[in-house]
């Protein structure tokens, strides 16, 4: 047991002491890291397949898509915010883009300037709909669950309607890259995950915005009383999430060569499950874009593992909902051995 | 009836990472008796308390009630051992009435089987139990219909209610009003009379002349000592819990300026304030006096944008401001410490270390990047100036004692380089030496020409502390005291209670 002299003796004077030195690696902080370490060992020497490049390049062309909108979700579960529409919003934004390539490319514009106009079209208006879910959160005070609700079937509708439920095909041969394309045998997605990753770290720990996204969501009223721009957060954090999910909207669709009004479906549960699993709090104020990363990583890892050793897809389930408990178990024993002390 | 209780306390310790905050503590409580638990911030009273309450489990030790070894897996276990305890914070159900709040989880029932609760019995079970304690509140208002001070009497009654052996008050007076606190006192005075053991934690030493029969002493987490009330003069107990200190009074050369730092005219919002207006000149300490609920905090916290105003002007440096907001008026060079700290002032879940940076991020930002490495200066410098009892920085700042919270706060505040600040009940919970810390910084303000308001309920301080003091009743200024170092402190009571008025 350490213990030291905090105070200084007689005199009453309160001598502060030097910060103690915190160990430089706690093996209790990287419970998670250890475990999926471990799962990645067994997988290696079990599923046939696993331990190869291929596999490798496959599970991270898979957890690029939920990933880069799982980083805008930890920004918005920070906040004490959520956003369930954004499987919806993928569907969506990847339909209006199509239509929109497809109606201008019919009317005579290159294909290049259409999609370009998509893409634009699609950014302005997830900003748009994230900055009034914010809005409506801070002034009107309605829960963000309400109005992403809202969202859900309205970007849901909203893409069967565009489509008029069939998948539209409009995209030039180099549309797909995206999607499909590689760099070093490293596939195009990954790229633009690990570059939202670290984009979205280096916000979360070394920018004055992040620190504010933690201090309204650890407690919105001191936040505003300390002069923090809570109602900006709001809607900025809101906004990332959907812009965010047009680019994941823009690799799905590039992947499936189509605007399709049927994907993404459910998809909002993988993404908070992802968070969840990083150790992300529901309540708000804690959360790291590392944890996510590695939550990301955890929920491909398994999927992918289980596809190889043939185990049956119900069973997959089962084991997702294992996870989510075990990871949620093992972060309320460490919160509440810290209160304890 | 039992006889009077019996606690003992023997080679008690609990370590935090860094620190003990309680260390082989060793004490003996009889019923039938008042003791005052007095200590500096961070001494362990609270630490005490929630070894006791089950909230905590201490590192070492032994807890014996009435002659029987107890040991708590949590506040159940301690309700069942006979122990009750009332927090500063209040766990009452606004929306209950004060009988449901005190038979919560244990109604009386009645009819087939044992389904409905029995209202009558409720009622008149509690009612028995206040006229016991001599309260005199309906049982069936609710809790939000009633004064803080009333809430925290029904929060001592439903302690009560469950017969305890041994009762522990944190602080229960800290955020009360004058009158409020006398009739709480009154109800700790009757429980003495049934034989229980009384722990009553506070920074309040004029209390404890009027309740206590013993005063018990904690530094560092250690027991100094045990006296009887009558020899426990003020010196005494001071030199008891800190050493050695001198206490200093306002230093003379603390000069009001000629600039007018902050002119309100007419400032008015609905049913909070009408009629506002006064000036606040450079390097001036301007105190405010009043009852609770007089409109002080409204008042400042509408002048610093927290609020919204009705009407009236506001010029502060020089620049008039009709619709104040907090970052309007916090780049303006105001700067306001809350009242409460807890859900206004601190995020708790954060470290001390971004809490003192909370209201200057732009500043301790570069272009809008921060890091450790940009905050932790300002960190070391603030927890260095203000005397903040850390162990480690980047502890969340719900660790922290009650008083170094506070501390936090201002130091906030501070890091903004403000040229006015209001301070809103800044000594709430705090020991006289960190009282007489935030008295310095405000003399140290003065001097350096910053301009300061100072809203307290305890009349002393602003009489210690002001070149002058407005008094407020009902939302308006109803008088002015000019030469605070020369006015008893009974001419300002009755000045507040609005006797004097002119
Ligand atoms: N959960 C915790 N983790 C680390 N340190 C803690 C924790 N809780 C309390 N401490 C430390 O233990 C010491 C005693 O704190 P405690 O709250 O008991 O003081 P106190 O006497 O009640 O002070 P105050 O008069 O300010 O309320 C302090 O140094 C405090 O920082
Ligand atoms: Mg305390």
């Amino acid at each position: 047991m350490t213990t030291s002299d905090t105070t200084g003796k007689g005199k009453g004077s309160f001598a502060p002491l030097a910060a103690t030195r915190r160990p430089f690696f706690k093996l209790s902080d990287f419970v998670l890291e250890a475990i999926l370490l471990a799962i990645i060992l067994l997988l290696a020497f079990t599923a046939p397949g696993f331990a190869t490049w291929d596999n490798w390049m496959n599970i991270l062309r898979n957890a690029a898509m939920t990933g880069i909108i799982a980083f805008g979700m930890t920004f918005v579960l920070i906040l004490g915010e959520i956003d369930i529409s954004v499987g919806s919003g993928l569907a969506f934004f990847g339909c209006l883009l199509a239509v929109v390539t497809d109606s201008m490319t019919t009317a005579g514009w290159s294909a290049e300037i259409s999609i370009v106009i998509g893409v634009v079209l699609c950014f302005g208006i997830a900003i748009l709909a994230g900055m009034f879910t914010g809005w409506v959160r801070h002034v009107l005070a309605v829960p963000t669950f309400i109005t992403t609700l809202a969202w859900m079937a309205a970007f849901r509708g909203g893409a069967y309607l565009l489509t008029g439920s069939f998948p539209v095909t409009p995209y030039p041969d180099w549309f797909f890259f995206f999607g499909s394309g590689a760099i070093f045998g490293i596939p195009f997605q990954a790229f633009v995950f690990l570059l939202v990753f670290i984009i979205t770290w280096f916000i979360s720990r070394y920018t004055v915005f992040g620190k504010s996204a933690y201090a309204v969501g650890g407690n919105a009223e001191s936040a505003r009383l300390s002069g923090i721009n809570v109602l900006g957060i709001r809607m900025a954090v809101m906004s990332m999430i959907g812009v965010f999910t047009v680019l994941s909207a823009i690799m799905v669709s590039s992947q499936i060569q189509a605007g399709n009004p049927t994907v993404g479906v459910t998809w909002e549960f993988t993404v908070i499950t992802a968070c969840v699993i990083g150790g992300v709090s529901l309540m708000g104020g804690k959360g790291r874009v590392w944890g996510t990363f590695v939550g990301v990583l955890f929920l491909s890892i398994m999927l992918n593992g289980m596809t190889l050793l043939n185990i049956d897809e119900y069973w997959q389930y089962v084991a997702r909902a294992l996870l989510i408990l075990g990871a949620v178990l093992i972060y309320q024993v460490q919160a509440m051995n810290a209160r304890r002390g | 009836m039992m006889g009077p209780a019996k606690l003992e306390i023997s080679n008690l310790t609990k370590a935090y990472p860094g620190v003990l905050a309680l260390d082989d503590f060793s004490a003996a409580f009889d019923g039938g008796k008042v003791y005052a638990l007095l200590g500096k911030n961070g001494s362990g009273k609270s630490t005490f308390v929630k070894c006791l309450s089950g909230a905590v489990v201490p590192t070492s030790g032994e807890i014996r009630i009435d002659g029987v070894e107890a040991r708590f897996k949590g506040p159940a276990d301690a309700n069942a051992a006979g122990i009750a305890v009332v927090y500063q914070e209040l766990s009452l159900i606004l929306d209950f009435t004060v009988a449901e709040n005190i038979m919560l989880g244990r109604f009386p029932t009645m009819g087939p089987g044992d389904i409905t609760v029995d209202w009558k019995k409720t009622n008149a079970h509690v009612q028995d139990i206040l006229t016991s304690l001599r309260i005199d509140i309906p049982v069936t208002r609710k809790i939000s219909e009633l004064s803080v001070g009333q809430r925290q009497v029904i929060e001592i009654a439903k302690a009560m209610s469950l017969n305890p052996r041994v009762l522990l008050l944190d602080e229960p007076t800290s955020a009360l009003a004058r009158h409020e606190i006398n009739s709480l006192l009154e109800v700790v005075r009757s429980l003495r009379e049934k034989g229980v053991a009384i722990i009553f934690i506070t920074h309040k030493l004029n209390e404890i002349r009027s309740v206590a029969d013993y005063v018990t002493v904690l530094r560092d987490g250690r027991l100094v000592g045990t006296v009887p009330i009558d020899v426990a003069t003020p010196k005494v107990i001071v030199d008891m819990m800190f050493g050695e200190t001198t206490l200093q009074s306002r230093p003379a050369d603390l000069k009001v300026g000629e600039e007018i730092r902050l002119k309100v005219t007419d400032l008015h919002r609905k049913d909070k304030y009408e009629d506002i207006s006064f000036d606040l000149r450079a390097g001036e300490i301007l105190g405010i006096a009043g009852m609770l609920g007089a409109g002080r905090s409204e008042l400042l916290r509408g002048i610093f944008g927290a609020d919204a105003i009705d009407g009236g002007t506001i010029v502060l440096n020089g620049t008039e401001v009709r619709r104040p907001t907090v970052t309007r008026m916090k780049k303006l060079g105001l700067a306001m410490t809350m009242e409460n700290r807890k859900e206004e002032g601190l995020i708790q879940i954060m470290s001390i270390e971004d809490n003192l940076c909370l209201a200057s991020l732009d500043e301790v930002g570069q272009r809008g990047f921060l890091s450790h490495f940009l905050q932790a200066p300002v960190a070391e410098k603030w927890i260095g100036r203000l005397q903040i009892k850390v162990s480690d920085a980047l502890q969340e700042v719900q660790s922290l004692s009650g008083g170094n919270q506070q501390k936090v706060v201002v130091g906030n505040w501070l890091n903004t380089d403000p040229k006015v600040v209001f301070f809103d009940e800044p000594t709430r919970g705090i020991d006289i030496v960190a009282k007489q810390q935030i008295f310095q910084i405000m003399w140290d303000l003065s001097r350096r020409g910053l301009s300061v308001v100072f809203v307290s309920s305890e009349l002393e301080e602003l009489l210690e502390v002001c070149h002058r003091i407005l008094i407020m009743e009902a939302g308006r200024f109803i008088g002015e005291v000019l030469e605070p170092e020369n006015t008893p402190i009974e001419t300002l009571y009755a000045m507040c209670m609005g006797e004097m008025a002119k």
